[in-house]
């Protein structure tokens, strides 16, 4: 019997799918024949999986939210690792393994990278942020916790200037302030406290070994976990930060419910990630950088162009600041706002859980 | 055929609901926090509301987003029922920010304050972030308060004036008493206004600020009876303006018991500028009197020397 058209189309379309997969490793090419098999045996869902997808197209107001409507489907189960589509599958696993090759010299190409300006996005973080003393914080795909030492930083740096301040307004207590101060038993300074959570025990193992190397012994604490499924109870977390590690998520609404989730009344999450630039001129000058310059980098310094490459082609993928601000918003955050840094290169999403 | 008809319909249905989620949320309604965190007690809108809903996007807290609040009202009807139990983000604001008023004694004008107000509403402090301006913020929603609840004063007495249980005030003491009235907010926070003060003059603060200013004198001249149309209305509001910031400076830095000093510059500088208004109607008066002497003097002179004839 022969094939009908829509299935050679399929086919087709898979096959040159499979043409540009042999140009990559052999293991990969492997996932590709499985996903080869896997769509022609699955062709006629997946017919009407793109029929649908079109008139949500035609109905939708706006092609983002059809494309927001096809990533939402459950029948066809792929996604976008980078320009290439895997299943979904094995997006996580892929990703893993990026960041597994990576993660003993992720702070040098950081750097290397960003020519040392991602010190400044984190620092933005934190100042946006402005954290009191006391709060606890969860660093989520923190890696090599940058964020949650800037964090500790700063609050005991708060706290130390709120003590000042309060010596300087009382420079001549009364006896009944100096008696009040014995008897009360303040248990000592508020103790902030930020857990690291991470997929990957290598950015884990790497991030354990620079707070050794810092000194910091207090407050501080490493855990496994999916963004997606986090091991934590419910209203657990004053603040909720993922600084770019969102991109890597197969499934980022999931990943959002769960910051929900565990985060306390009031609590607010923030995102910093990589965003679209408005400047036309800037996209030019950024885009030759990013795809001519990185994975040559990642190559020299890291000896993995690979990696680099799927990192400047998972910033691309991801959704502008407007869209992005929606699914938080449809999430269940409120308040939530976006500033744009570096001409919009990086962009910090918040938003409170009221 | 029949069947993607079908499933085009289903298509549009669960966008626009998920368009009115989404304007429901940025309709900004938020449960209290004692209430359940499930979407239940909300009934599906009918087709109706998620047509008028499915066009909406209505205003954000922070003004993000600009696009047009008119399917608002007919949330705001419709969950009217409801309304009870939800609040906006700004209404959840307003309500950190008067209870962070209490802490102000304590912590002084600072994100302190409204962090420690933060926890006793129930809310972790980190909800301070909804506060870009910080203790701009605060301030300004103090000196917002008081001139409402002066305008509301001033109202009242009007009120009364009107039927005609009250007498109406001469303009002087009505200006003192309006000044007084609204100076005396401040005694409860006098030892840290100063602080207050030096925010409300930072650079970010001063349109806001002068806003707040101008409105409120106009308010108290309004009341006042001022209806005028010329130059005056100019210099009777920079008049007030004066006075009260002088006043308000001598507040800061006054000891005496119930702030009497205060009270009597005030109502010395009230009498400078009744005094000036006076003086101005005398001199115009005076000066008008003047030109027609003169030229009273210069039409006999001109009939003495016999240059005014005609011939």
């Amino acid at each position: 019997m022969k094939d009908p058209p829509e299935l050679q189309l399929v086919a087709l379309r898979v096959y040159d799918a499979s043409a540009y997969v042999t140009k990559l490793e052999r293991n990969m090419a492997a996932s590709a024949r499985t996903l080869v098999f896997r769509a022609l045996s699955d062709s006629t869902r997946n017919i009407h999986h793109v029929s649908r997808c079109r008139i949500k197209h035609l109905c939708c107001r706006a092609g983002i939210t059809g494309c927001r409507g096809y990533s939402d489907s459950t029948e066809g189960k792929s996604t976008h690792f980078g320009f290439q589509t895997v299943p979904e599958e094995e997006k996580a696993e892929k990703v893993y393994k990026v960041f597994e090759n990576v993660a003993k010299k992720y702070d040098v190409m950081n750097d290397a990278m960003s020519l040392g300006i991602h010190r400044l996005w984190k620092d933005t973080l934190l100042h946006t942020m402005n954290p009191q003393p006391g709060l606890r914080l969860l660093d989520t795909a923190g890696g090599t916790g940058d964020i949650s030492f800037r964090f500790l930083e700063y609050t005991r740096s708060m706290y130390d200037r709120q003590q000042r301040l309060r010596a300087k307004s009382h420079q001549t207590p009364s006896w009944q302030d100096i008696a009040d101060h014995y008897v009360s038993d303040k248990a000592g300074p508020p103790q902030s406290r930020a857990v690291v959570c991470d997929i990957n025990k290598e950015m884990l193992k790497v991030g354990k070994q620079r707070a050794e190397k810092a000194g910091i012994t207090t407050g501080l604490s490493w855990v496994v976990g999916d963004a997606e499924e986090l091991p934590f109870d419910d209203d657990q977390f004053d603040i909720y930060t993922i600084a770019f590690g969102i991109r890597n998520v197969t499934h980022i609404e999931q990943a959002l419910q769960e910051a929900l989730r565990v985060l306390k009344p009031g609590g607010r999450f923030m995102c910093l990630e990589f965003s679209k630039v408005t400047n036309p001129l800037l996209t030019r000058l950024y885009d030759a950088y990013s795809f001519q310059m990185i994975p040559v980098v990642g190559e020299v310094i890291a000896g993995d162009w690979k990696s680099y490459q799927y990192l400047v082609e998972s910033i691309r993928k991801f959704p502008d600041q407007e869209t992005f601000k929606e699914m938080i918003e449809d999430a269940g955050f409120f308040c939530v706002q976006y500033f744009n840094l570096t001409g919009g290169i990086v962009a910090i999403h918040s938003g409170f859980k009221l | 055929s029949f069947a993607l008809l079908h499933v085009a319909v289903q298509g549009t249905v669960s966008l626009q609901c998920s368009n009115v989620r989404r304007g429901f949320h940025r309709a900004a309604l938020l449960r209290l926090a004692s209430d359940s965190k499930s979407d239940t007690s909300v009934p599906p809108p009918s087709y109706h509301e998620v047509h008028t809903a499915g066009e909406s996007s209505s205003s954000s807290a922070q003004g993000e987003s600009s696009e047009d609040a008119q399917p608002n009202t007919s949330f705001q009807d419709q969950s009217g029922e409801h309304g009870e139990d939800y609040e906006t983000e700004e209404q959840l604001q307003a309500r950190i920010l008067t209870a962070a008023l209490e802490f102000v004694p304590q912590h002084g004008w600072t994100v302190e304050a409204i962090a420690a107000a933060a926890e006793t509403l129930g809310l972790s402090s980190a909800s301070t972030g909804m506060f870009n301006n910080g203790a701009g913020d605060l301030v300004l929603h103090f000196v917002a308060q008081c001139n409402a609840q002066l305008a509301e004063t001033l109202a009242e007495q009007n009120n009364q004036v009107q039927l005609g249980q009250a007498e109406a005030k001469k303009t002087a003491e009505f200006l003192k008493d309006a000044v007084e009235t609204r100076l005396r907010m401040l005694i409860p926070y006098i030892d840290t206004w100063p602080q207050a003060m030096s925010i409300l003059l930072l650079p970010h603060n001063i349109p806001d600020s002068l806003k707040h200013l101008s409105t409120m004198v106009d308010d108290i001249w309004y009341y006042a009876g001022d209806r005028s149309t010329d130059v005056n209305w100019y210099t009777r509001r920079a008049a007030l303006t004066g006075i009260y910031n002088t006043t308000e400076l001598v507040m800061v830095q006054d000891s005496s018991p119930d702030f009497e000093e205060t009270w009597a510059f005030l109502d010395n500088r009230i009498k400078d500028v009744v005094n000036m208004a006076n003086t101005a109607k005398q001199v115009q008066a005076t000066g008008e009197a003047v030109v027609q002497g003169l030229m009273g003097a210069a039409i006999t002179l001109k009939n003495l020397t016999g240059m005014n004839q005609r011939r």
